[in-house]
């Protein structure tokens, strides 16, 4: 298993040299998400990259519209004498690079892509350039192991880094402070990017860091993502990258730590980085992903019909007196059934059809689908109670 | 002469509002079954009700494509054959994806034509030729894109092309907010988001001696884009979308009501009557929003998009009162009451088409004939019958208490 990390300068590259990396990715400012290298620092950075013995990685991860994709795509093209293989996100950029360009493709499928099958079509349909596949952290172990074991292509997955949660064009930042007098505040908005926290009182989670720069807004996690303890379980289970993203903290001072632990690992060595580490860790869905098992409380499912012997709902009861059913269903009611009326909180009450109206008040001794019809009613019967036939 | 003017595709949450939005003129709907799509709050369609809801969509030319756009997982993935040879066989007219597993999973197993939802991003001329190959016939592009970047999309990718143009919007690029997932534990991405871009938030910019600064920041104004509609039409875009699968009947019937009325009279007239886009536009602002914005239909949606507001009903809103469950001669005009009314209130009943039926609540009936005062929700009550009222007609009065 291999490292890969971010370069944002030339002392960086020499400390990722140093801890015996062979690639670097490299975020030109216009392309990357949160990269901030002009043309000619990219250059550089590429340049000496090579010269060290590194494979220099171009990333491609913003998501563009009709309007910047042209001028992009046309700039790339110049630009790609300078790294060996591209890493993309948006769709549109893997066509165009797939058709327009041979380079080998790091293909990042972070955003969803939760499933194989998915997974090994766009192996497919990327064919014989694609280099590598860069999961979500959100597939949990047990699909890794099986997702790294059926994929013909080396996968890569966050090791280290911030966690995004939220990815905007908008700025969202710059309008709270834009009419500000104060100098500081002036300058802050010249910058390129500019950063803050943000916490709320309807969440219990306090201080996620936001970041605004030419892309749009950004929201991570208060806590990274950190799988270092997993290192040597991810390597057994044949996992041949590992990101790690030191950006908002020092390289000089981790990179070597990462690399002291992925190498050997020891609960003492890690619980000694935790604590110099300058934010807090979690290992997110590594264990488990159980992010659907609250969807059945976000519905009431007694409220949802089953169709067979399905009749109707009550639209309206009268106590003692009447209950009003809107027929729904395709069994015709009659006089003399049974029915049973299931309740949104889960009592049922079986009742039996005595009498039946219909809306004019005529005496009637059979209904069906999308009459409205009054009939008897019991003590409990209440609006939207359903109707099936006992 | 007739000209060229976009399909209005509205939200089914449940099988009334689609009988309710193509009755008021829907071209199509769009629903969710029980699993696969992002509404898992909403009511959705069980297996017999989608084929009702279909039945009844054919009945009248209208069409219904069915939202499969969750992220799934491998397990939701099991299920899905056997679901989407129903679709097929019920005539769904397609099936709305963003994940290509299901994308394969639809082409492997079916010949229904699948829409990519704006879930995906679809942003550029290249993301819609990729999902092209893919298999798709049409692209619903991401928010962020203006109609005339649409456009270009649909004549340069040669695949049909479906915007938003009304509703609720997502802050983020579709897809990519997972603040659910890791703060609640609840994948945005199928279902579960908790809105965390609409909460108010302290923004600490970390500037020395400066206080931090309370706002709504992340939230999206809501989209309206009747006043954009020539562009569209420009643009030939093929489908226009309203958002809200999980909001009421009302919303569903004036959305379908008003963009269809203006479409057609566009479609006789080759033209928008400053007026009627006055009456139009007044229309869509008695049904409860945000405060609208054309947010990046134009031009790149900019500062004034925002919603820094906690959530709040505007003043010329309209109540729902209700929906009437029947009418006719012999039994009056039978209203599910939703919201509760007073004998001597000022109802409108919405026709399907045509001009609003105002009337006053003289005398109110119960179910039996007892006369009321006051109304309460949850309940029936009868009121003399006048022409033009139909079953599914949407019923609202301003300012009942
Ligand atoms: S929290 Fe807001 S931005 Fe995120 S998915 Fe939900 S609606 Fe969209």
């Amino acid at each position: 298993m291999k490292l890969t990390t971010y370069a944002q300068s030339l002392h960086d590259l020499n400390i990722i040299k140093e801890n015996g990396l062979d690639e670097v990715l490299l975020g030109h400012k216009e392309f990357s998400r949160l990269g901030k290298l002009s043309d000619d620092e990219f250059i550089q950075l590429s340049a000496r990259a090579r010269e060290l013995g590194l494979s220099p990685i171009f990333e491609w991860d913003i998501l563009m519209t009709e309007t910047e994709f042209p001028s992009l795509a046309q700039k790339i093209i110049t630009l790609k004498e300078h790294f060996t293989e591209i890493r993309l996100q948006d769709p549109g950029a893997l066509e165009f690079t797939l058709t327009k360009m041979d380079s080998k493709i790091q293909w990042i499928t972070e955003n969803g892509n939760h499933n194989l099958f998915g997974l090994k079509h766009w192996e497919d349909y990327i064919g014989p350039r694609l280099s590598r596949l860069v999961l979500s952290i959100e597939i949990p172990k047990l699909s890794l192991t099986e997702y790294i074991k059926e994929l013909k292509t080396p996968v890569e997955i966050l090791g280290l880094g911030r966690i995004l949660l939220f990815y905007t064009p908008r700025s969202l930042l710059s309008p709270l402070v834009k009419n500000s007098d104060d100098p500081v505040t002036k300058t802050m908005l010249q910058s390129e990017t500019f950063e803050a926290l943000g916490e709320s009182e309807e969440s219990p989670h306090k201080g996620f860091p936001l970041v605004e720069n030419r892309h749009g807004t950004f929201m991570f996690h208060i806590k990274e993502f950190c799988l270092l303890d997993y290192g040597a379980e991810l390597a057994s289970l044949g996992l041949s990258y590992f990101r790690i993203d030191l950006r908002p903290s020092s390289l000089t001072d981790n990179l070597p730590k990462v690399k002291a632990l992925t190498t050997e690992f020891s609960t003492e060595g890690f619980d000694a980085f935790k604590d110099t580490y300058p934010q807090d860790l979690m290992r997110g869905f590594y264990l488990v992903n159980k992010t659907d098992v609250l969807f059945p409380k976000l519905k009431n499912s007694r409220l949802v019909r089953k169709d067979e012997g399905y009749v109707g709902e009550i639209l309206d009861v009268a106590k003692s007196e009447y209950a009003v059913i809107q027929l729904k269903g395709k069994v015709k009611l009659k006089v003399g059934d049974n029915l049973k009326f299931i309740h949104p909180e889960g009592k049922e009450y079986i009742v039996p059809v005595v009498w039946m109206k219909a809306t004019d008040l005529t005496e009637i001794t059979e209904a069906q689908e999308n009459q409205l019809i009054l009939m008897n009613t019991m003590n409990g019967l209440w609006v939207r109670g359903q109707a099936y036939l006992a | 002469m007739s000209y060229f003017v976009p399909e209005v595709l509205a939200p089914a949450g449940s099988l009334d509002k689609l009988k309710v939005a193509i009755l008021y003129g829907a071209d199509a709907v769009y629903v969710g079954g029980q699993k696969f799509g992002l509404r898992t709050a909403a009511e959705n369609f069980t297996l017999e009700e989608l084929k009702e809801g279909v039945n009844f969509a054919h009945e009248r030319n209208a069409k219904v494509y069915v939202v499969l756009n969750s992220f799934l997982h491998d397990k939701d993935l099991d299920e899905l054959p056997d679901f989407v040879r129903y679709l097929e066989e019920i005539k769904i007219d397609a099936v709305i994806v963003s994940d290509l597993g299901v994308v394969k999973t639809v082409a492997e197993h079916t010949k229904l034509h699948i829409h990519i939802s704006t879930q995906a991003s679809v942003l550029n001329v290249e993301s819609a030729k990729l999902w092209k190959k893919m298999g798709a016939t049409r692209v619903i592009v991401g928010r962020e894109l203006s109609v005339k970047e649409s456009g270009i999309i649909k004549r340069e990718a040669g695949l049909e092309v479906e915007m938003f143009i009304h509703g609720s919007m997502c802050m983020a690029y579709s897809g990519n907010c997972v603040i659910s997932n890791f703060t609640q534990g609840r994948d945005s991405n199928r279902g579960g988001c908790a809105h965390s871009c609409r909460f108010e938030y302290s923004i600490d910019f970390g500037l020395k001696d400066k206080e931090s600064i309370k706002a709504y920041f992340m939230s999206s104004k809501d989209l309206e884009g009747i006043r954009v509609l020539p562009e569209f039409i420009k643009e030939e875009i093929d489908s226009i979308k309203i958002e809200g699968r999980m909001k009421s009947n009302l919303y569903a019937g004036t959305m379908s009501k008003t963009y269809k009325e203006a479409l057609d009279y566009y479609r006789d007239n080759g033209d928008f009557l400053s007026e009627k886009m006055l009456m139009w536009e007044s229309e869509l602002g008695k049904v409860s929003h945000r405060d609208y914005t054309e947010a990046s239909l134009v031009d790149k949606a900019g500062d004034s998009s925002i919603y820094n507001e906690r959530e709040n009903s505007n003043d010329n809103e309209w109540k729902s009162i209700g929906h009437v469950v029947e009418a006719s001669d012999k039994a009056g005009i039978i209203i599910e009451v939703r919201n509760a009314f007073n004998q001597g209130d000022e109802l409108e009943i919405i026709p399907f088409k045509g001009e609003i039926l105002k009337i006053t609540a003289n005398e109110i009936m119960s179910m039996m004939m007892n006369p009321i005062t006051r109304t309460k929700p949850s309940t029936l009550v009868k009121l003399p019958y006048h022409r033009g009222a139909e079953r599914f007609n949407l019923v609202r009065a301003k300012g009942s208490k």
